[in-house]
């Protein structure tokens, strides 16, 4: 930067260079719950009562809240950091706080599960906007059993739940639960207009939002963190990879997100560049789904995970720079001393997959896979290296390619194994395994499997509150979607790399979230 | 004329429908929009609450009944991802994409005719041949390899040029050039066979025998007579306007009509992908309507023609 504008106390402005910007083309945190989202809203535009410790352990950290205790097992107290400022100037308050979980604003009317609405007035909408019809159904996904959230006095809040969960304060930290501005939404003419400029208390406000263009995020210097150290942080939509990367050794872009691993040699090359990478709170995983005759037998589905060397795909496709997790668990279970030790992926060992085909009589029978073509970085090369690696078993696995999500869903037509991811997302095995394979999941809405203990072992770790009770019940839904009755095989966790200029002293969060405050940008 | 204009228009309706037609069962039984909108983690609550709100639970002769009457009251729909309407999408890109494909046309025309007219009349000379060997590389060259081609050279080797995005009229340059090459080659071929064809005929001799200057000879009887196939040509080009800049705007992360097609296709945004089929089979046709009256006034045998008819 040049001393004159040093001496000014004048701020750097960056451009990101990212495949999408947003999926659905609005800004609103419950619309557009994606991989994509999280890097435009986190941490950087909005801000939760919790905030996840993006830079750290993905643990809880104070955030809007500095403060906050349990009153009993379904009800938390929080209490709200005075003098946070919402973009508009407005002071946050429990009024906020109270219609940012409000029928209003995401649940639309729908009911609690196992309980009632309270402080029904919280629910009455105020103004006629129209909510899109996604929005309560992903809310209620987060918040099942919220009955209501109470403004205990203007910097005192208490969220009541229907049922006991020992992972409300988790929840406050997920993807959804943050706060925007109770005045801003009442003043925008329509749901449109809010969600392309929504007023949150982030570091950076919305300065231009162009769809599938561009979004331009600029310094917020009331910002109750401190004063962001960037002016602006453009955000542009480059679809093509060679048009990110070309960008970035132009110096055009100072970053380039969504880089896939074949493209790292040639960043790292170039001068005052370099690449970083790092694993994400998301699992690639295969599913299986036993409404085909085939893969009914539990044999043949331990068989497909027995035969998959996953070390050779994390080497030969992501250049070694990811890992085979343990299971569907993730690191950030330990925070919450959930983690099951020396739980491990099926081991790779193809004559036991052999074994177990005679055992179940299988004949050579096609089972189709229904393939999008890389929806997942390496999806299609992943899968091309899946069938041949069943093929050396035994198995006669048959590539689909399908278009959309649609078509790979479509009832009509047998159904075989497909590509899933699997995210973690309140630091508990809830996420992904309960959200996921339990009796609401998608796996099982989808009827691609289903088991009866499991579902029960689902509600104990819906319910319960003992730690001991629910570790034991998690372990054991392990036991049977990873080995006994294979809902599902974990292939590798999921990993992103970003190009970025070397004099920019910035660090990668473990997530695509991109922390620009000023704990993370010295330059 | 009237008639004439009449029979075009009616013929034009006729494939503006034809098009939405298949557009609308084609999208529809490709993927479920709300599957492919909510994406693969959506709440099974959410997807059918979705299918709700945008009537995709209704028999789909319903839904095309609907699509018709909304379709004549001018009404294109709201947009299934950003709860706009959809012609306001549509038309909000149309200039971005007019702003490179209207100066490709021009480079186009301006160097892709004179160039083969010059070739034609310089049959068999070392300027004939440089022409047919670049027009040959410009047309065979896929605009997506040229584009990275030009971005390479003149963005990251140079760096005369931004390698993307729509920011200053600098980042037009490389979107224009690449998207006209492939033109340029293709009317230079064009105009100069339409040429070479044209000097042969006997009226050509004619003229010549009765001792018209060479000048007057190329542009008062053999330019008119060969322009009647490259109008053809052009009119297509003309017809593309608006759709066909899809690879260069990815590759340039420009962001016009052809990057919005991309995206509400895979999103299935209905009304989105209807309004900008609408948008240009309409260029299409208008194109085509224009290139029949142009014949006209070129080729007076085809006005006597149609008097007579």
């Amino acid at each position: 930067m040049p001393r004159s504008l040093m001496a000014q106390g004048a701020r750097r402005s960056i451009t990101i260079a990212v495949q999408k910007i947003t999926n659905n083309g609005t800004l609103d945190i419950w619309n557009e719950q994606s991989n994509v989202g999280e890097r435009v809203f986190f941490p950087n535009l909005w801000e939760g009562l919790i905030e996840r410790d993006w830079m750290g352990n993905q643990g809880p950290v104070p955030g809007l809240a500095t403060e906050w205790k349990r009153i009993d097992d379904k009800t938390i107290e929080l209490k709200l950091r005075p003098g946070v400022k919402f973009h508009n100037g407005d002071e946050m308050t429990a009024e906020d706080v109270v219609f940012s979980f409000s029928d209003e604003r995401v649940f639309a009317g729908t009911k609690p599960s196992n309980g009632t609405t309270l402080y029904e007035e919280n629910f009455k909408p105020q103004t006629a906007k129209e909510l899109p019809a996604v929005v309560p159904g992903v809310a209620r996904r987060l918040w099942p059993a919220l009955r209501g959230v109470e403004a205990v006095d203007k910097y005192t809040v208490r969220f009541h739940n229907a049922t006991p969960d020992v992972t409300l304060e988790g929840r406050l930290y997920a993807f959804g639960s943050q706060i925007t501005s109770k005045r801003a939404w009442d003043e925008a003419a329509t749901y449109a207009i809010w969600a392309a400029k929504p007023v949150t208390t982030g570091a950076y406000r919305v300065e231009e939002f162009r769809p599938d263009v561009s979004l331009t995020l600029v310094a917020f210097d009331e910002y109750w963190g401190g004063r962001p150290p960037l002016e602006r942080i453009r955000f542009v939509e480059v679809p093509e990879v060679a048009g990110r990367v070309n960008g970035l050794l132009s110096g055009e872009y100072d970053f380039a997100c969504d880089l896939p691993p074949d493209q790292i040699a040639a960043v790292q090359a170039a001068p005052g560049l370099e690449v970083q990478s790092s694993t994400i709170w998301n699992h690639r995983i295969t599913t299986f789904n036993t409404q085909n005759e085939v893969l009914r037998d539990p044999l043949v589905r331990r068989a497909m995970t027995h035969s998959i060397d996953r070390q050779a795909i994390v080497d030969a496709l992501w250049g070694g720079q990811t890992v085979v997790p343990a299971g569907l668990q993730f690191e950030s279970f330990r925070t919450a001393d959930m983690f099951v030790e020396g739980w491990s992926v099926p081991e790779y060992n193809p004559e036991l997959a052999r074994d177990l085909l005679k055992q179940a009589g299988y004949k050579g029978d096609v089972i189709p896979y229904r393939l999008l073509n890389n929806y997942y970085t390496n999806q299609t090369p992943s899968a091309q290296i899946l069938v041949e690696m069943w093929k050396q078993t035994g198995l006669n696995v048959e590539i689909q390619m399908k278009e959309n999500w649609g078509q790979i869903h479509d009832p009509e037509g047998t159904k075989g194994v497909r590509d899933w991811s699997a995210s973690n997302t309140i630091n508990d095995p809830i996420t992904p395994l309960v959200v996921q394979f339990g009796p609401n999941g998608e796996a099982q809405q989808k009827r691609d499997w289903s088991n009866a203990e499991v579902n029960q072992l689902a509600a104990v770790m819906e319910t319960s509150t003992d730690r001991a009770v629910r570790k034991k019940a998690f372990a054991r839904m392990l036991e049977i979607c990873e080995r006994e009755d294979p809902a599902y095989t974990v292939l590798h966790q999921n990993a992103v790399f970003t190009g970025v200029k070397s004099e920019l002293k910035w660090k990668a969060a473990p997530a695509f979230a991109m922390d620009f405050r000023p704990s993370n940008w010295k330059l | 004329m009237p008639k004439f204009i009449l029979a075009k228009l009616a013929r034009a309706f006729l494939t503006i429908m034809m098009v939405m037609t298949f557009a609308f069962i084609v999208l529809r039984l490709s993927g479920d929009p709300a599957q492919v909108l909510l994406g693969p983690d959506a709440p099974l609550d959410a997807v059918i609450a979705f299918r709700e709100r945008w009537g995709l639970n209704d028999p789909i002769w319903k839904q095309y009944l609907a699509y018709l009457t909304q379709i004549m009251r001018l009404d294109f729909g709201v947009s299934m991802r950003s709860q706009t309407p959809a012609i306001n999408l549509v038309l909000e890109r149309v200039p971005a994409t007019l702003a490179l494909t209207i100066p490709a046309l021009i480079l186009k025309l301006g160097i892709g005719i004179p160039a083969g007219v010059y070739a034609a009349l310089h049959r068999g000379s070392l300027a004939d041949r440089g022409v047919i060997m670049l027009s040959i590389f410009g047309f065979t060259i896929p605009s997506f390899v040229l584009g990275l081609v030009l971005v390479l050279i003149f963005a990251v080797s140079l760096t005369w040029l931004p390698s993307g995005g729509q920011d200053t009229y600098w980042h037009a340059v490389l979107p224009i050039i690449t998207l006209s090459i492939g033109g340029i080659g293709i009317l230079a071929r064009f105009s100069r066979s339409a040429m070479i064809e044209v000097l042969g005929q006997p009226y050509i001799r004619t003229a010549m025998s009765k001792g018209l200057p060479w000048r007057d000879v190329v542009w008062k009887h053999a330019l008119p007579n060969a322009a009647v196939p490259i109008v053809t040509l052009v009119g297509f080009m003309v017809g593309a306007l608006i759709a066909g800049a899809v690879v260069v705007e990815s590759i340039f992360a420009w962001p016009g009509v052809g990057r919005l097609i991309v995206i509400s296709v895979a999103n299935r945004d209905l009304a989105v992908v209807q309004a900008l089929l609408l948008v240009i089979a309409a260029s299409m046709v208008i194109a085509n309507l224009l290139v029949d009256v142009a014949y006209g006034l070129l080729d007076p045998r085809l006005r006597s023609k149609r008097a007579a008819h």
